[in-house]
């Protein structure tokens, strides 16, 4: 029989019920009869003269079927689904179809898409936000502007070098006019001539991080010394990413909150589906001994792995659009924004380990939301029918 | 084992089903219950089985109050009761073999445990050729055989049996009696809820009578 499993015959039956009916205690086809062969036929003469010579009729094809074939191929209407089944004993309780349908499963894959790509925007926004105040915050700026006649260079070079023997700079660059102008010419455009404008001299100082000096008494002996000079330690810039970047993730943490809070409405109303239409299944389990928390497994299973499928398709998704999201934006500008610009103004435009890391804890969270809501869905239910 | 006292049901603002039942089964006792349709043997069993609560009245089972038992504490007593449905509650989705191994599943016992267990009582029970096709295939007789089986696989301490031969031809029944009363040597308790005056002829055991809501033991 196929799929069945022969017991040994030094083993008893189950609980000493005897062994099958189906099973003679003698062999019915053996008196020792003779078999002859003549002319195609078979003939078989028993060693009981009672029995006389058996002439079969000539053998038809299906009669020729052994009993192997016959289990194998049973005469009756067999569901196709049967010989899958044959080899796991263990089909699930509830069935996978009844629990997460394809709709549930897609809703879900687009939850864990804008969580997956909320939480990647907001740690690639930090990341350059971080970035650019690393920057800024060992770097500060001099604009010197030459009053009255004052030869700008002269009084350039006075004070890079006066900065220049202050503690703690490690390095003071005077920028050229040229240069001024290359910093200007993305909102001002190519300058012809930049002696025209009144535009202050800048110097670059980039501060020794190991002993940082005190800015403000920096900033206080330079505009003593010299008139028209001002010292910009970006303070305010600083401050204003920092604000910038915290709106952000709290932004991005108030649309979790949404995708979680959403998804766990899904989840309970898909909980209470699949126990309304899984009422029997429920019922034959408690007769049969189930605890709740067993039934609760049963449906949580189907639940969990629905997260973590749909919660990595919404996570591959999310990494390709990262992934593409430079070039997409390129041909959306037709050009006119660079990659360099585009890095300049979000860093890389990539995730690296941490993010993939948080993606991951992204897809984590979700199955198991899915799978306690349910949980607790099903034994919300239970407890309301009792 | 069972003990009713003062037993009264009735659903709803209905009639009164059963009225001041009283009775006391032993432990690795065999009664059949009967009585005209509607009597109310089937409420009975369900108040054995406790998917219902008495209106008042005291049930206790193996020892413990469980006229009002919390689901907590119901299910690992129903582990060691095995029922027969009259409509056999077969999972259409399981196969025959998959049905009757239920209740070992849910109790978590190890597939290797049990599974010569299960296609020895399937075979046993002249399913042999079915256990690994499903419930809609079988007929009636067969379906009751597997619900059979899949009462008496967790080798229960009582068995409670809803008109068990209702379905199947004299010469299983036959059969399936003599499963019966060989669980009952093993030391199960046996009630069955039966109309088969010939089956209760073939055994000799006291018989719970169902008059007008009023148990009798004859």
């Amino acid at each position: 029989m196929s799929g069945s499993y022969d017991r040994p015959p030094d083993r008893p039956g189950m609980r000493g019920l005897g062994s099958s009916p189906r099973t003679p205690e003698y062999d019915a086809y053996d008196d020792g009869a003779v078999v002859t062969q003549q002319g195609g036929r078979t003939s078989t003469q028993s060693r009981d003269p009672a029995y006389g010579t058996y002439e079969p009729e000539p053998i038809s094809p299906d009669s020729l079927r052994t009993d192997y074939e016959r289990v194998s191929r049973p005469d009756i209407y067999v569901p196709t689904r049967e010989a899958r089944k044959v080899q796991s004993l263990t089909a699930p309780i509830v069935p996978a179809g009844s629990v997460t349908g394809r709709s549930l499963t897609l809703v879900i894959t687009i939850m864990c898409f804008l969580a997956c790509l909320t939480v990647g925007a907001v740690y690639m926004i930090r990341q350059s936000a971080n970035a650019w105040l690393r920057d800024i915050a060992s770097e500060v700026t001099v604009q010197v502007q030459a009053k009255d006649g004052t030869d700008a260079e002269k009084l350039t070079q006075q004070v890079a070098t006066y900065l220049g023997q202050q503690a703690g700079i490690s390095k003071v660059t005077v920028m050229s006019a040229a240069e001024s102008a290359a910093l200007l010419e993305p909102w001002l455009g190519p300058i012809d001539d930049l002696n025209a404008l009144p535009l202050p001299r800048l110097i670059a100082i980039e501060l020794d991080r190991a002993g940082t000096p005190n800015v403000d008494a920096v900033r206080e002996g330079v505009e003593k010394q010299f008139q028209g000079v001002t010292l910009d330690d970006h303070r305010r810039w600083q401050r204003q990413i920092t604000t910038i970047t915290h709106s952000f993730s709290l932004g991005g943490l108030a649309i979790l909150a949404l995708v979680a809070m959403a998804t766990t409405a899904i989840i309970v109303s898909a909980t209470k589906s699949s126990m309304a239409s899984n009422r029997e299944i429920v019922e034959v389990l408690h007769f049969v001994g189930a605890t709740d928390r067993f039934i609760a497994r049963e449906f949580e299973k189907h639940f969990l792995r629905l997260g973590v499928r749909a919660g990595l398709v919404g996570a591959i998704l999310a990494l390709a659009v990262f992934t593409l999201m430079p070039t997409i934006v390129q041909i959306l500008g037709g050009g006119s924004l660079t990659l360099s610009e585009l890095h300049r103004l979000v860093g890389s435009g990539s995730l690296d380990m941490a993010g993939y890391v948080l993606m991951g804890i992204v897809v984590v969270v979700i199955a198991a939301l899915c799978m306690l809501t349910s949980r607790f869905g099903v034994f919300r239910i239970l407890n309301s029918k009792h | 084992m069972i003990r009713l006292t003062n037993v009264g049901l009735k659903y709803d603002r209905g009639p009164e089903i059963l009225s001041e039942v009283n009775f006391h089964l032993r432990p690795g006792s065999f009664h059949f219950l009967t009585g005209p349709s509607g009597a109310g043997k089937t409420s009975l069993l369900r108040l054995l089985f406790m998917s219902l609560h008495p209106t008042h009245g005291q049930i206790q089972l193996f020892g413990q109050d469980v006229s009002r038992i919390t689901t907590s504490k119901r299910a690992p007593l129903r582990r060691r009761i095995g029922i027969v449905f009259q409509d056999f509650r077969l999972l259409e989705h399981l196969t025959t073999w998959e049905n009757v191994a239920l209740p070992l599943r849910v109790v978590g016992k190890r597939l290797d445990d049990y599974k010569e267990d299960v296609t020895d009582l399937l075979q046993w029970v002249g399913l042999g050729d079915r256990m690994h096709g499903y419930p809609s295939v079988l007929s009636g007789g067969e379906k009751q055989r597997a619900a059979i089986a899949r009462a008496v696989i967790g080798k229960p301490e009582l068995l409670l049996a809803d008109e068990p031969t209702g379905n199947v031809d004299p010469q299983m029944a036959r059969r399936l009696l003599r499963l019966f009363i060989e669980l009952n040597r093993l030391g199960t308790s046996v009630l069955i809820a039966t109309h088969d005056h010939q089956l209760m002829r073939q055994f000799k055991a006291p018989r719970l009578e169902l008059h007008d809501g009023h148990v009798r033991i004859v």
